[in-house]
């Protein structure tokens, strides 16, 4: 296929886009922000026959806080993730990880569900969706079905979604006043690098000194999907978190990864560092909860 | 081929091409504004940087079927030979510019970021603005310092 002979159309509507899929699912592919698909397409790999131009569906670009949830429109980029008051204040975990996506140019065309739905292993907001307990609503002509972010990822670049589905939107738990979060990265440069390892932490505190009630600790880069770190979150609760045994939970990171080798970095590399960022990343985090 | 509507630089332009051909290609071949440049064409560099709407974008990664009714601001939009931007006037005064490949890009990049900056704003800020624009003469140092200087002469 020549890029030349790719068509496009650009739905009005989610049911008109919906519709399109259910008739060519086979020979097309949803098009957001393109700052995946647009390079995959000029290394001639997933050039479809049609390009369904989704960039107009304006119902799909919306942050806000319905119930106790915050409804997240798939088509929202990076920017508007990362400037949100809304995020910043209740889910600053992914404000943070969405703010270090690539760059400014980037981060203004590359939409949420977009980096989902390419589902690498390194993409940025994963494993800040993970610690916020994300589902994510799919929706085809036919049905919507809403299920958790952990399921929809079955290995690196697959997923559940089926070609007559999109994702419509992701659904996040805000953080409550006793919870802090962060999301570190390991690059090879501060600014456009997929991460070598990535991580976000959520934690809730209790009334005591660096006492941790619970916590959830979810690792990207180092495994065919994000992994939560379960050895680790169960440390969290064993004692204070003091210097020491914030240093503790880093020894066991390397336990709970498995990862590959590759021209960005080695897989005894990515064990160091997935225990060096979560100590880093903890130590923050006690940082900033002893300034608040 | 379908027409494509929008608008360049405050022009209505209506191109005949294949919708899938990029906006840089389009904006090179067909309205021949070639200020825009092609380096990575991959979303790394920002020398095809346009503004649309008003948000900075890589021209190189969207395609053109994508703009329909949108407008775009590029190099050529920004100043003009016989009246520059004072942004311009800061890159000659500070002499922020050697090969001149990266420079539309990053005129652009910092006229979409000076646009919406409410306050002067710290070297460390106009670096993680400018991080999406690669120099590969490294002449960062003036960039930045020209940078600084339009932002201060914009709060004055
Ligand atoms: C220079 C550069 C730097 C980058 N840096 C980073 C980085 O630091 N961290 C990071 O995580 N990523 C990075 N990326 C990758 C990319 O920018 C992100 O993954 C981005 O979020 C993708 O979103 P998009 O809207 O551009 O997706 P697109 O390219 O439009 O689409 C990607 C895929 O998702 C599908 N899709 C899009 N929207 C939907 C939807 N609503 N429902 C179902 N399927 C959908 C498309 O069909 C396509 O297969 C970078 C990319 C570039 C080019």
């Amino acid at each position: 296929m020549r890029v030349s002979e790719i068509a496009m159309v650009t739905p009005k509507t989610v049911m008109e886009c919906l519709m399109y899929l259910s008739n060519r699912g086979q020979d097309a592919r949803l098009l957001a922000g393109g700052t995946d698909a647009i390079v995959q397409m000029k290394e001639k790999v997933g050039r479809p026959k049609i390009w369904i131009n989704i960039g107009k569906l304006d119902e799909l670009r919306f942050i806000r806080e319905v119930g106790n949830e915050i409804h997240i429109g798939s088509l929202s980029t990076h920017t508007e993730l990362a400037n949100s008051k809304l995020i910043r204040s209740r889910a600053s975990v992914l404000a943070e990880a969405a703010e270090r996506v690539g760059a400014t140019q980037i981060r203004n065309m590359g939409t949420i569900g977009g980096n989902i739905a390419t589902a690498s292993p390194a993409g940025d907001t994963l494993p800040a969706l993970y610690v916020l307990d994300a589902e994510l609503e799919l929706q085809s002509f036919a049905k919507k079905r809403r299920i958790k972010i952990a399921d929809f990822f079955l290995g690196p670049r697959r997923t559940l979604l089926q070609n007559d589905e999109i994702i419509t939107k992701i659904i996040i738990k805000p953080m409550q006043e006793n919870e802090i979060g962060i999301f570190e990265k390991l690059g090879p440069r501060r600014a456009q690098a997929i991460s070598i390892v990535n991580v976000a932490i959520k934690l809730s505190m209790g009334s005591k000194a660096r006492q941790c009630l619970a916590g959830k600790i979810a690792f990207g880069s180092v495994a065919p999907t994000i992994v939560r770190a379960s050895k680790c979150e169960a440390m969290l609760t064993l004692g204070l978190l003091t210097d020491q045994h914030i240093e503790d939970i880093g020894k066991v990171a390397w336990r709970e990864v498995s990862p590959i080798s590759d021209i960005r970095a080695s897989a005894i590399y990515r064990k160091d560092m997935a225990g060096a960022l979560l100590i880093r990343g903890l130590y923050r985090l006690m940082k900033r909860w002893e300034d608040q | 081929m379908p027409e494509i509507n929008f608008t360049v630089n405050g022009r209505s332009v209506s191109v005949n091409t294949y919708p899938a051909k990029t906006l840089l290609d389009v904006l090179r071949e067909d309205l021949d504004l070639t200020g825009s440049k092609e380096c990575c064409g991959k979303g790394e560099c920002g020398s095809c940087s346009v503004i649309v709407g008003d948000e900075v974008v890589c021209s190189c990664l969207i395609l053109v079927g994508q703009i329909e009714g949108e407008e775009i601001q590029t190099v050529e939009g920004v100043g003009s030979l016989e009246q520059l931007d004072p942004l311009q006037v800061a890159f000659l005064e500070c002499g922020a510019t050697q090969c001149g490949y990266c420079t539309p890009g990053i005129i652009v990049a910092v006229k979409a970021y000076l646009e919406k900056l409410n306050r002067i704003p710290t070297q460390d800020e106009i670096k993680e603005a400018l991080a999406g624009n690669l120099c590969r003469c490294t002449g960062y140092v003036k960039i930045i310092e020209a940078v600084a200087k339009a932002a201060k002469q914009q709060f004055v």
